[in-house]
């Protein structure tokens, strides 16, 4: 399990410890500033402590100093006296004894000092200010003490010890007896340092004094009295044992300090228990050289690490507030980017939405270009607000002409203004045709354009109609197509007729040539005549060539009439001269097809309404079919039988052949355009037939006649 | 030789041309009948004195080609000219391939026309004459009996009697010769040279 769980575990903590390098780097920075700002602080509270120090310690080496050479030169002064001087003489006399008893007793009590004494050369006191208390020094001897020793080296040497005969401590200051410059004896005196001790003890902080040998003698604590600050050597001891510096005591342990200098500062720090209680003090020496004391004051710590603690304190809730600032900053600066991130996307969704608009617009406006069919948008009251690019290739006009104006609009046709104003109220009272309208508008240029107008409501957002829509399709070119359409119609029709005519055309040569050729005949005739002096015969020949050349003239008058490419349109036409016209054109064709045809006229048939060539193009057609229907005959069987007659409201001609008649198989596809039965036909005759009968509102269609053969029937309404 | 004792004949439907016809005849001195059918024309004129009959290819019931086979299976010595409009000279030329003497286009030049019809006519007498000599040679010839009319055939070849003999036995070559003899005095020929030119001229 283990094994396996480890890699992950590993892993995890490998794949999450990265981001946290800055933070713990941040933390451990964090912390040595602080640390650092902490040592800084407590030095500069150890700097200020010492300072402090500094001036106590001042003030109280200024007091021992004080207390120990207030007396220094007073057993100088003792020893200028000639009774003391007289006294360390040979003679020794009570009263004078007594007499400086009394004055070092007085001496004494004036300087304030604890004792004042005068000893022999062998030490032995010989007077004393306390010559008359118990203990009084008198008759003791003192050779063993240093300050006598140094004074009768004439040395001035201040020693503190435990006074051998009182057991009390106190300073002795000595001073050599000179008579007559020998050294007769010594005076000492004893200060007691019990003021200072007593103003010492109870000082909150330790104040020390160590002798020259660093043992503590006198100081606010008690516990520390009699320890060495160092080990003292076998020497120092030695010393001290032997002249009782301080009583019987043998031993002098090393005061209990942990000490820790102060780098950078003469003060060090003290970890010591003064009653039992850990302390922890800010110490400071001073040397007292002409004491050769050593002054040791202290203060409390605490302020020290205080101080630290505080900058500690502060510091760390300076680095919490300013953690929790670039926290705050951190949110701000990361709402800032959020913020910022949110504001780009939404630029970019903007972008993008002003983009997608854009294209959207450019797809709307290229498709609005594209296309061919005009747009128009206009408002309730007709003002157009919009129009496409292909409106204004449509009118000629560009949009900023025409985004504004109330009808009429400029493109309006002035022949046609008063229905442009019917087409825009009923498209404004909503009633435009779904089909559209047509509408001939004209161009800037003045060219007409037909158009086809659609409308529809134009619907804003909130489904309220806010106008109309149109949509406007350029038909001219429809229009166009249809009138060459009809042009086209016309012109098949007229091929027809040519078609016609050339099936014709031999015939008609040869009946053109006829009558040419009867007047060259009569003219070389007549021109013969004319020689011959025949006058009559001449006459009569040129009569002749009158009358051929009038033949002439009908034939293609006739032939003129029916190949001109348009009538003149409908007009009152009677059908029996259609057929009579048609038969006289057909007579020399009919002829030479050896038929025959037969007419019987309606002599009461009344006019249609009709294009009289067209008319007798299709009689002329079903003639002809007729005959060619009969080609295989023998010629006594080639008979047409044409006649017109009148029925209900209706008039027609009938054309009856006796060919083979139309079987049942083509019937149906008699009248289709390019069916024909004939090796040279174009198919096109019954074709157009139709059509023209179509046009003329009338009907074409063909019977078989029962006894073989068929009859076409042309039908037409009468004229009303 | 002389063409003014030939008949002249204008067959035309069209009124108008087949009078303007007679008249630039009748101004020339000619002697003019004409018609209006082909029918009429077969019916009365005479077919065989020569002259020049004009005919017009389109006529309503008889065309002029059917006027002109018939003339041809009577035959007759008369000369044929054909008027023709354009879309026929297809058939005129047709026509003139089977022996018509020739044909104009109408509207035609008068002087040609004339001219035409002279040497129509001039023609006509030659072949009345040609067709005097045809028929008296052929009345000779319907004289010899069969065997003769097959001897004088090989005769004309210019084969000897033995040829013929052998050809047409069992026969003997003086039988031949008899043959032979009675061919020459009958058709009144000399040798088989005249007998060869005799039997091509008259297309026996």
């Amino acid at each position: 399990m283990n094994s396996l769980t480890n890699p992950g575990h590993s892993l995890v903590v490998k794949s999450s410890s990265p981001p946290r390098w800055s933070g713990v780097l941040v933390l451990i920075g964090t912390v040595l500033i602080l640390a650092a700002a902490g040592q800084w602080s407590a030095h500069r509270e150890i700097r200020a402590q010492v300072d402090a120090l500094r001036s106590s310690l001042d003030v109280y080496a200024l007091g021992l100093r004080s207390v120990a050479t207030r007396h220094s030169d007073l057993p100088y002064a003792v020893a200028q006296h000639p009774d003391v001087i007289a006294l360390l003489g040979e003679h020794k006399d009570t009263p004078v004894t007594a007499q400086v008893n009394q004055y070092l007793e007085k001496l004494n009590r004036h300087a304030g000092s604890d004792a004042l004494y005068v000893m022999n050369l062998k030490g032995l006191t010989v007077a004393a200010s306390n010559w008359n208390i118990a203990g009084s020094f008198m008759g003791q001897y003192y050779s063993s003490r240093p300050y006598f020793l140094d004074a009768l080296e004439d040395r001035r040497q201040l020693f503190y010890g435990i006074g051998l005969t009182t057991a009390i401590p106190g300073l002795f200051i000595a001073e050599p007896v000179r008579h007559a410059g020998k050294i007769v004896g010594v005076v000492a005196v004893k200060v007691s340092l019990r003021e200072i001790e007593k103003a010492w003890t109870g000082l909150p902080t330790p104040v020390m004094l160590a002798d020259s040998r660093s043992i503590f003698f006198l100081g606010s604590v008690a516990e520390w009295k009699h320890q060495t600050r160092q080990k003292l050597t076998a020497k120092d001891t030695d010393w001290v044992l032997r002249h009782k510096q301080y009583g019987s005591r043998d031993s002098f342990p090393v005061v209990n300090w942990k000490t820790e200098q102060i780098t950078g500062q003469a003060s060090y720090v003290v970890e010591s228990f003064v009653e039992k209680r850990a302390n922890r003090y800010l110490a400071l020496n001073q040397a007292l050289p002409e004491l050769a004391w050593t002054l040791t004051i202290m203060t409390d710590y605490a302020p020290v690490e205080k101080a630290r603690w505080l900058t500690w304190i502060f510091g760390s809730l300076a680095a919490g507030v300013l953690f929790l600032g670039w926290l705050n900053w951190r949110l701000r600066e990361q709402r800032l980017i959020e913020n910022s991130h949110a504001r780009q996307m939404l630029e970019t969704r903007v972008e993008e939405r002003t983009s997608e608009l854009q294209d959207a617009h450019a797809f709307q406006k290229a498709m609005e270009n594209s296309l061919l069919v005009g747009m128009r948008a206009r408002d309730g009251e007709g003002r157009i607000i919009y129009v496409n690019a292909a409106l204004c290739d449509m009118t000629g006009f560009s949009a900023q002409e025409l985004v504004g104006q109330l009808p009429p609009y400029p493109y309006w046709h002035p022949e046609e203004l008063d229905k442009h104003w019917r087409d825009n109220s009923t498209a404004m009272a909503g009633n435009a045709a779904l089909t559209g309208f047509e509408s001939r508008i004209r161009h800037r240029d003045g060219h007409d354009v037909h158009t086809m107008v659609y409308t529809a409501p134009l619907v804003d957002a909130s489904g309220k109609q806010k106008g109309w829509m149109s949509s406007v399709v350029d038909v001219s070119e429809q229009k166009r197509a249809e009138v060459r359409l009809r042009l086209h119609d016309e012109q098949l029709q007229r091929s027809g007729r040519l078609a016609s005519l050339g099936e014709m055309a031999s015939t008609l040569a040869h009946e053109l040539n006829q009558p040419l050729m009867a007047m060259s005949n009569f003219s070389s005739a007549a021109k013969a005549f004319a020689e011959q002096g025949k006058h009559a015969l001449l006459i009569s020949s040129l009569d002749d060539i009158t009358a051929q050349g009038q033949r002439c003239a009908e034939i293609m008058r006739r032939i003129r009439g029916f190949v001109r490419p348009r009538t003149s349109g409908t007009e009152a036409c009677n059908l029996n001269t259609v057929v009579r016209n048609v038969l006289a054109l057909l007579k020399p064709e009919l002829r030479h097809q050896q038929t025959r045809v037969t007419f019987n006229p309606n002599g009461h048939l009344p006019d249609v309404h009709g294009d009289q060539v067209l008319l007798e193009q299709v009689v002329l057609n079903l003639v002809m079919n007729s005959y060619q229907a009969m080609q295989d005959l023998p010629p006594s069987q080639k008979v047409i039988e044409v006649e017109t007659f009148m029925s209900g409201h209706t008039v027609g001609v009938r054309v009856a052949d006796a060919g083979p008649g139309i079987s049942a198989d083509i019937a149906s596809q008699l009248f289709e355009p390019f069916f024909t039965t004939k090796p040279q036909g174009l198919g096109l005759g019954l074709n157009i037939c139709r059509t023209i009968v179509e046009s003329h509102s009338g009907q074409l269609y063909f019977d078989n006649r029962p006894a073989g053969g068929t009859i076409f029937t042309l039908q037409l309404e009468i004229v009303s | 030789m002389t063409t003014e004792g030939l008949h002249l004949f204008v067959v035309d439907d069209d009124e108008a041309v087949r009078r303007s016809l007679g008249m630039l005849f009748l101004s020339r001195g000619h002697a003019v009948q004409t018609f209006a059918s082909g029918e009429a024309f077969l019916a009365t004129a005479n077919l065989f004195d020569g002259g020049c009959v004009i005919l017009d290819l389109r006529m309503g019931a008889m065309s002029g080609l059917q006027v002109f086979d018939e003339l041809r299976a009577r035959a007759s010595a008369l000369a044929v000219l054909f008027l023709s409009g354009n879309g026929d000279i297809g058939v005129a030329v047709e026509a003139v391939q089977k022996g018509a003497f020739g044909w104009l286009e109408k509207p035609c030049d008068d002087e040609r026309l004339l001219e035409k019809v002279q040497a129509a006519l001039a023609w006509s007498s030659a072949q009345r004459i040609r067709l005097c000599a045809r028929r008296e040679a052929d009345a000779l010839w319907q004289k010899l009996t069969p065997r003769e009319k097959e001897v004088a055939r090989l005769v004309a070849d210019g084969k000897p009697n033995k040829v013929i003999a052998r050809q047409l036995a069992p026969i003997e070559p003086r039988t031949i010769e008899s043959h032979r003899a009675h061919v020459f005095a009958k058709l009144r020929l000399s040798n088989s040279n005249e007998l060869d030119r005799f039997l091509r001229e008259h297309a026996l």
